[in-house]
């Protein structure tokens, strides 16, 4: 495994980046799991420990899929990338916007009136909406990077002009992707409205434009480690990407339920969002049918997280969101630890599992190596699979005590979750940590891999 | 299929969904403001103090936020306003219990983020949150309430207090408190909070007849 042009090299910064951030966002998990039982436990509060989980989670997860797309783009297009510096540039760009950011955060979590000052209509530190909290600034910056690093894809695509349906796809996505992250970049007096053009964004990044690049990244990948045909990959993922937005685009309605929008959205996310689930069974299926026609496997350790991805995309972002999409039984569940644990496996499987196995797949090529011990690669994808699936467990437990308690019996939420949900609450964290194991196997071995003597032949024991 | 065919199926298929999501939307943001009550600049201005704070970064908001801390939606009517304020700008002054830090909020930045719950509050939700089934049920089904136990349903006492298990946990737990306090205080207290416990959030009820004052009294005298 080599790769053909030099230029393909630039996808490890943003690989490392993204390794890096993902260590931070697991390791203040932690700090968050345990506020859930000491809410003073840290100098900086729940709302920004949490801010910093998940938004360096987007950031890794983005970081990830923009390495992989140059890595993609530059050998479908069968050219170097039209500009190595501009890439260089807008990488780094990137990630300083993305420091500035999070040092922001920390130093509002330390002084809570240092977001008084407004700049470009919001707070300068914090824009104070879930998931979009980088102020207008950092969105500016952010809108820049992304504006460079699409016009280098789509440049080095005209370089030759080969169009192929995985590159088109893949380039596509990110487009909606780029478009879809300025429904919320304005400010509106009601709530409602705000709400309202925040799910464009938040839904139609993570079930739509996301999705699409998952499944041209899903075709790549099979080709990549089972030698799949591009014909009959690249016709599956079109009817994948193509179900994915027929379903997904008015499955936002299921965000339009409860939160001061007419009484028709019920109908419209209701039925649109309850479809949702096919295209990634349909995925899944594609994944098991391709790796189980071809027995040639080339990377065993990228075959294993690219099918494990599919199955986890359907199971966490398929199963545990259609429990409760429909209005009926969303009405007393929205709000709860149930979406929680909707939104922990979806994440996990759909994107976490993707990144990894685009990293699996084209980084011994980077790093010039044939054949790589996967031992590493196994053991965290365990620790990090069964600790998430727990986790997953305890907060659909507390989600289902909390429904119960709170909503169908009318205790109060502090009472539920300070005394009945303690326990989901003291478990999470125990399998919090073993994530964190998973995790940490996984960083080790991405800054190992290829550095190692070979291991073609098994280690000599050693002498008594 | 070709895969020209299915191609083109995923690229106006998208676009067709696209347009029919881009309609709807159109027809909903005509019918918004007919679905809320006036956004006044109290309003507005608590809806800034609400980004200031970062407040999504712990509560939910119409369902919708991080699940560490309670809904905010139906907050403003369900807890008096003074307890609000008072809390707002220091919790743990109110209940010693709070998570909530004390965040440097103003009386000002109060008053308007307050305007705003309460504009939140009377939001056309199509019903949401649901009245809990089980305690609309128990309130029908227990039919031999005594004359103190009516006075505090009707007051709501339960959304900020808790006897034996049910209610608020805003407000001191009642369960036992009639093993804590006689008559003498528990009455008076009711009149003026503040005159007996000087942090107290708790609104007065000087405004009810003395025979419901009396009752409510008896009641919590017997909670030991």
């Amino acid at each position: 495994m080599t790769i053909k042009y030099e230029s393909q090299k630039i996808a490890q910064n943003f690989y490392t980046f993204a390794v890096l951030l993902f260590l931070v966002q697991v390791v203040v998990s932690i700090i968050a799991a345990l506020q859930f039982m000491w809410p003073d436990f840290f100098i900086l509060n729940f709302n920004i420990i949490r801010s910093l989980h998940i938004n360096a989670m987007v950031v890794w997860l983005l970081a990830g899929m923009m390495g992989a797309t140059y890595y993609v783009v530059s050998e479908e297009s069968d050219t170097e990338l039209w500009s190595v510096p501009m890439a260089n540039f807008q990488f780094w760009a990137t990630v300083v916007t993305v420091a500035l950011v999070v040092l922001g955060y920390i130093w509002m979590g330390i002084n809570p009136q240092a977001n008084s000052t407004n700049l470009f209509g919001t707070g300068v530190l914090n824009e104070g909406r879930e998931y979009i909290e980088a102020p207008r600034w950092a969105d500016i910056l952010i809108v820049v990077s992304v504006l460079l690093f699409l016009l280098n894809n789509f440049m080095t695509v005209l370089k030759t002009k080969k169009w192929t349906g995985i590159q088109g796809t893949l380039l596509g996505g990110l487009t909606v992707l780029a478009l879809m992250y300025l429904p919320g970049m304005f400010y509106t007096k009601s709530m409602v409205k705000d709400q309202f053009w925040w799910w464009w964004v938040v839904h139609l990044w993570v079930e739509g434009a996301w999705e699409i690049i998952a499944g041209a990244l899903l075709a790549f990948m099979l080709m990549k480690v089972v030698g799949a045909k591009r014909e009959v990959v690249e016709k599956w993922m079109y009817v994948e990407v193509g179900l994915v937005m027929f379903t997904g685009i008015l499955g936002t309605g299921h965000h339009y339920y409860w939160i001061g929008t007419p009484e028709y959205w019920l109908w419209v996310g209701g039925i649109f969002s309850s479809l949702e689930p096919i295209p990634l069974l349909i995925m899944a299926w594609d994944a098991f049918r391709t790796t189980r026609e071809k027995r040639v496997v080339t990377n065993r350790a990228g075959l294993y997280y690219t099918v494990s991805h599919a199955i986890f995309n359907f199971v966490g972002a398929g199963l545990w969101g259609v429990i409760h999409t429909l209005p009926q039984v969303n009405k007393w569940t929205h709000g709860t630890q149930i979406t929680t644990a909707h939104g922990h496996l979806a994440f996990y499987g759909a994107y976490v599992l993707l990144v990894l196995a685009m990293i699996y797949i084209t980084l011994p090529a980077i790093r010039g190596v044939k054949a790589f011990n996967t031992s590493r690669a196994f053991q965290s994808f365990w620790w990090m699979t069964i600790s998430m699936v727990f986790i997953v467990l305890t907060i659909t437990g507390a989600g289902m005590v909390q429904t119960y308690m709170e909503r169908l019996m009318g205790l109060d939420y502090v009472a539920v979750k300070t005394n009945y949900n303690l326990w989901f609450w003291i478990l999470r964290a125990i399998f919090g940590v073993g994530f964190l194991y998973g995790v940490w196997i996984f960083a080790v071995d991405y800054f190992k891999l290829g550095k190692e003597p070979a291991p073609a032949v098994a280690p000599a024991p050693e002498k008594a | 299929m070709s895969n020209k065919a299915a191609r083109n199926l995923f690229i106006y298929g998208s676009l067709f969904f696209f347009v029919i999501f881009v309609m709807l939307t159109i027809d909903t943001m005509g019918k918004l403001d007919k679905r809320a009550p006036e956004i006044t600049e109290e309003v507005n201005a608590g809806k800034m103090v609400w980004h200031k704070y970062d407040c999504i970064g712990c509560h939910t908001i119409l369902g919708n936020g991080s699940y560490f801390a309670p809904d905010m939606t139906k907050v403003a009517e369900k807890k008096p306003k003074d307890y609000l304020k008072q809390f707002l700008m220091d919790p743990k002054s109110v209940n010693t219990k709070a998570s909530m830090p004390k965040l440097g909020i103003s009386s000002k930045e109060a008053d308007d983020l307050i305007a705003f719950l309460d504009w939140i509050s009377r939001v056309d939700t199509n019903g949401w949150p649901p009245k809990p089934i089980l305690a609309t049920a128990a309130g029908v089904a227990v039919k031999e309430l005594t004359a103190g136990q009516r006075v505090y349903q009707s007051q709501n006492c339960a959304n900020c207090h808790m006897v034996s298990g049910i209610g608020g946990t805003t407000g001191p737990d009642l369960t036992h408190v009639g093993s804590k306090r006689d008559r003498a205080w528990l009455f008076g207290h009711f009149k003026d909070p503040k005159a007996y416990v000087p942090n107290s959030a708790m609104p007065g009820y000087g405004h009810i007849s003395e025979q419901e004052l009396n009752d409510l009294t008896d009641y919590m005298v017997a909670l030991k």
